[in-house]
């Protein structure tokens, strides 16, 4: 005969976690404690419980003592409730006849008193030993996932998780902010350790984002709105008016020959401000899409409503439309992959460096353009004051390790320093001199680049640059002195340069704290995202199926954004491929029968899962729009609304459980 | 930025280690910033960085077998540009200094005069404390003293000695005193019963000197009602902001320049004549770096009109101390004998690059500083230093 013979039978087990649980509190205390509770028949410790070995007990307990609850103390459900699910229900039991109780997080690593945190321990397993008693046999339901991909960034990790996607097979969305993709990689010249040329190994990539017939690429758009959940995302775009019309446009470029401002005279964003582009511009030779733009702060048509519009009279294929409109695309996507990158350091914000202040203060970025064949000086390396540099300081670790402003280590600049130095080196034959604190090349081939740069003749002085202005005994005033201690020789050196780079860290964009609300992600306070573990899952996030690539989730070099982009393409297809999705079945549902049909829980729904059936004259929950608020549910007049794994008992008796209440003496199975 | 005090409050160089302050010092990373950003780094067998080193090894008694740390001028550029935020010129360098001054085999001349001086008569140049008051019989308008009117007073003068005594100083204090009359600010100065704030003698807050003026003024404070201090020294307004409050001073403290700023629109009007001209300013250590005032100085100078504001190389958090701090005032001699540069001379030469007609400054040492440094540096064109209490004060005349 069965023992159960009706009766609840609990199984307790705490997990020592090696020291991380046992080390503060007293397991044994707890076993013995919990043995005393009503309807407990099995009361266990063991070092780690999440093992296979402290799974087969569980099961090994469930069959032999015919146990038809099961409680385990031990980490974050977050970490481990899936691993113990599983094991129940493996052993032929529903696996919602298992709670979960966080003494790790929650108790032990929080607390240094270990006789409180024991005692701690003993309420909260109360507490789940209590609640367990009301719980239910429930199905997960499961929903499918739309098979399309949003990607958010055109840099190359938006580009590389882009392609990936498009070549197996699934349908993309690339949202970029501006009106080329490429990104910040676009600009740079050379890239370490390698010395590839960073158009030739990016141009390829951007025309097959381009010509993909997977791939729908939005530029010069943003992400306006995103609802739903994992699976079912429902996103609002808006496309900006670019005032030239896609499909008519081939690049001809006749438009800007044609423009009332004879001589180009603005801010040219992707030279770095170094050459000046008109109203009208294409971003760089190799933009994609080969389309031009008008940038309405600076075209004086739409600044006075007074132009000649040569632009649109030149266009014979009548592709300039100055009346043009937003559009606003609504798409439905399963996962969305966040690559929405960095910004490189203010300079300026480290005042006593002269950034700003002294023409011959170039940030590195800048060098990049200005030693680039297609920059703003064909590649040869011309200040502003239109000399060549003979002697360049190269200034490391601007804007980062340093409370003032970042306390972070950027990780490439190092490397692009080094870079810079080759290159510059090549370029004006000049003496280089390199400031740093710490050289970090860790990496395969990047210490080995380090040793090519110290062959060369780059120096190194290892010292923080602390001050930098004009040189006096310089007639011009043009040379500027770099002032350091360096720290190995033990003296104040003050070093005379023609030009001077700071190699400024990758800190967040500025909006990073509206994108993150945008998708629901979350940030550090610094604005860098946050991967949802970030050994074990570094590219997802805390919000399912959205997830990160490249410098939003914090400074990487190139290799490890296109490894990092590639792994949350993988995550997005994993994901994509099982085709559905489980659901926690903490849904809400009508108990019809006492329901008034009311209507006054409908308008409160935030997922718009409640509707009213006309008929039967009641309420009605749809499971799959479900998310398990419970806000219905507490609003019910009538109280004829239950949410799963909620129910009103299993709510009071956890919190009687967690009071000492001792409400009841033997519960009869349900 | 600025240390806590309860966080420093009784540390020695012996417990330094273990407060909350040593937990920074353990996270130097030996950058050397410290060291290139000190005016006389290249002069120190021990520049910062490396006193950091000694004290993180247990060695730091080697530092005391130099003079490295009496060549510290507290102008605090290490400390604002540490990127650990270590506070170098609050703390570590003060107890350093300390220990070196006593363990010098002869404290040169000059110092010790000074600091006699100050624990003498009350001021560092040896004047005689009965005639602290007497610039106020040089004025027009009225100066209440309170010893000899006690009636509590919304704002008390923290006159201090260099503008007490030093005639250049006492200029500016006639044109503090029309100011603030014509503010119709109700003041008061303490006349002859102030003594030296103490900050300059102060070597380190240990020393007894130090704690006797502490003392002292905090007993003559107690005596009178007022809402606030005011004061145009900024190294005085660093002793009670800082030192002070070390000591239970609870009072409220604040430069002219941003007192004055705060009765800017009631002063506008009162600005009746252009002056032509161009100006540069030199941030003070103590009222720029150490306290924040870089905007203020700038904005009172350009409510004048026809005044024409150059930049310096350095300014703001980047300027170049005068050399007169952390008793350095007292040290121009021995920096001599040591064959190293004056720093109102390096100084100097930036202004004068400038081209400016007048070097404006809002600190009473460094009128006598750069006025004795514009006769070194044998300067053809007339440039004049003036504390710009005088400008405004010379902008306000009919």
């Amino acid at each position: 005969m069965s023992k159960t013979n009706g009766k609840i039978r609990i199984g307790f087990y705490i997990c020592h976690c090696g020291t991380n649980i046992a080390g503060t509190v007293d397991v044994q205390k707890v076993v013995d404690y919990a043995s005393t509770l009503p309807n407990v028949v099995v009361s266990k410790h063991y070092k780690y419980m999440c093992s296979d070995p402290g799974q087969e007990m569980i099961q090994k307990d469930i069959k032999e003592q015919e146990l038809n609850r099961v409680v385990v103390a031990a980490c974050s459900p977050f970490l481990h409730e899936r691993t113990f699910r599983n094991a129940t229900s493996q052993a032929g039991l529903n696996q919602f006849y298992f709670q979960m109780v966080n003494t790790r997080e929650q108790n032990a690593w929080v607390h240094l008193d270990p006789e409180a945190s024991t005692d701690k321990a003993m309420d909260l397993v109360r507490s789940a030993i209590s609640r367990v008693v009301f719980h239910k046999p429930l199905e997960q339901k499961t929903v499918p996932i739309k098979p399309d991909v949003l990607v958010v960034g055109g840099g190359i990790a938006g580009i590389h998780a882009s392609l990936t996607l498009a070549n197996a097979g699934k349908k993309v969305y690339l949202v970029e902010r501006v009106p080329t993709i490429g990104g910040h990689m676009a600009m740079f010249d050379k890239t370490f350790p390698t010395l590839d040329c960073a158009a030739c190994i990016l141009t390829p990539k951007m025309s097959a984002v381009k010509n993909h017939p997977n791939i729908t690429m939005w530029t010069y758009s943003e992400v306006e709105k995103v609802e739903g959940y994992v699976g079912n995302f429902k996103v609002k775009v808006k496309r900006k008016p670019r005032y030239i019309i896609d499909d008519l446009c081939v690049g001809c470029l006749d438009c800007i020959e044609a423009c009332v401002y004879k001589e180009p005279r603005f801010h040219d964003e992707f030279n770095q401000g170094l050459s000046k582009r008109k109203p009208v511009y294409m971003p760089f030779p190799q933009a994609t899409p080969q389309l031009v733009v008008i940038d309405p702060e600076t075209c004086i048509w739409f600044k006075t409503g007074k132009c000649k519009q040569t632009c649109v009279e030149s266009c014979e294929r009548k592709a300039v439309d100055l009346n043009q409109q937003a559009t606003y695309k609504e798409i439905e996507v399963g996962t969305i992959i966040v690559a929405t990158g960095f910004k490189p350091f203010d300079a300026s914000k480290v005042y006593y460096y002269g950034y700003g202040t002294y023409p011959n203060v170039y940030t590195a970025l800048e060098v990049e353009r200005l030693i680039n064949a297609s920059g703003p000086t064909s590649g040869e390396v011309i200040m502003r004051d239109g000399s060549t540099p003979k002697s360049i300081a190269i200034v490391h670790c601007v804007g980062s390790r340093d409370k003032n402003t970042n306390l972070w280590c950027s990780r490439v600049c190092c490397l692009y320093s080094l870079k810079l130095a080759h290159l510059l080196k090549e370029h004006t034959h000049a003496d280089i001199y390199n400031f740093y604190i710490d050289i970090r090349t860790p990496g395969k081939l990047m210490d080995e680049f380090y040793t090519r740069m110290a062959e060369e003749g780059v120096k190194f002085i290892r010292g923080r640059v602390a001050d930098i202005y004009p040189d006096t005994s310089d007639e011009e005033h043009r040379r500027l002195v770099v002032k350091a201690e360096d720290t190995l020789i033990r003296e104040i050196i003050k070093v005379p340069v023609d030009m001077v780079v700071l190699s400024t860290g990758l800190v967040p964009r500025d909006d990073a704290n509206d994108v993150r609300r945008l998708f629901n992600i979350t940030c550090s306070t610094e604005g860098f995202f946050i991967e949802r573990h970030p050994k074990l899952a570094p590219v997802n996030t805390f919000t399912d199926g959205i997830f990160l690539a490249g410098c939003c989730q914090g400074p990487k070099d190139i290799p490890d954004t296109v490894a990092q982009a590639g792994a949350a393409a993988a995550e997005a297809l994993a994901l994509i491929d099982l085709g559905y999705i489980e659901l926690e079945p903490n849904t809400a549902f009508i108990v019809e029968e006492e329901c008034s049909g009311c209507k006054s829980c409908v308008p409160l729904c935030p997922y718009s899962a409640i509707s009213y059936n006309e008929e039967k004259k009641k309420a009605n929950i749809n499971e799959a729009l479900c998310k398990g608020c419970g806000t219905c549910v507490a609003s019910c007049p009538s109280g004829s609304i239950k949410q799963n794994l909620f129910e009103d008992e299993e709510i009071y008796s956890e919190i009687d459980g967690i009071l000492n209440y001792n409400i009841y003496e033997e519960a009869v199975c349900c | 930025m600025i240390v806590e005090l309860d966080a420093i409050r009784g540390v020695s160089l012996d417990t330094i280690y273990d407060s909350p302050e040593g937990k920074l010092i353990q996270t130097c990373i030996q950058c050397g910033t410290c060291s290139g950003s000190c005016p006389y780094g290249e002069y120190m067998e021990y520049p910062p960085r490396r006193i950091i080193k000694l004290l993180q090894h247990g060695l730091i008694e080697k530092a005391f077998d130099t003079d490295s740390m009496l060549k510290c001028v507290n102008c605090y550029a290490c400390m604002m540009k540490c990127p650990r935020e270590i506070h170098l010129t609050e703390v570590l360098l003060q107890l350093v200094k300390e220990q070196t001054v006593i363990k010098l085999p002869v404290v040169p001349a000059e110092l010790q005069k000074a600091l006699e001086n100050n624990y003498r008569y009350g001021n560092p140049m040896g004047e005689s404390g009965r005639k602290r008051a007497n610039w106020v019989q040089t004025t027009t308008v009225p100066i209440r003293i309170l010893s000899q009117n006690p009636e509590p007073v919304d704002v008390l003068w923290f006159v201090e000695s260099y503008p007490a005594f030093h005639p250049r100083g006492q200029d500016t204090c006639r044109a503090i005193a029309k100011i603030l009359n014509a503010l119709g600010i109700d003041f008061a100065i303490l006349g002859n019963e102030e003594k030296s704030a103490g900050e300059c003698g102060l070597l380190s807050w240990e020393s007894g000197l130090a704690e006797a003026l502490v003392d002292y003024n905090m007993a003559i404070f107690s005596k009178y009602k007022f809402n606030r201090i005011i004061t145009s020294d900024p190294h005085a307004l660093d002793a009670f902001n800082f030192r002070y409050k070390m000591y239970g001073f609870k009072g409220s403290i604040t430069h002219i320049v941003p007192f004055i700023m705060e009765h800017i629109d009631k002063l506008k009007p009162m600005i009746h004549k252009t002056l032509g001209y161009s100006v540069t300013y030199h941030d003070s250590c103590c009222l720029g770096r150490h306290n924040g005032y870089y905007e203020e100085p700038r904005a009172l100078l350009k409510s004048i009109p026809g005044i024409k504001l150059i930049e310096m190389v350095h300014n703001r958090i980047n300027t170049l101390c005068c050399g007169g701090g952390g008793g350095g005032m007292w040290l121009d001699t021995y920096f001599k004998s040591q064959n190293m540069e004056r720093l109102s001379d390096r100084r100097i030469r930036e202004a004068i690059d400038t081209g400016a007609d007048v070097l404006a400054v809002a600190c009473p040492y460094e009128i006598p500083r750069f006025e004795d440094a514009l006769k070194v540096a044998g300067y053809d064109k007339k440039m004049v230093v003036k504390d710009i209490m005088e400008l405004v004060s010379e902008a306000m005349e009919e």
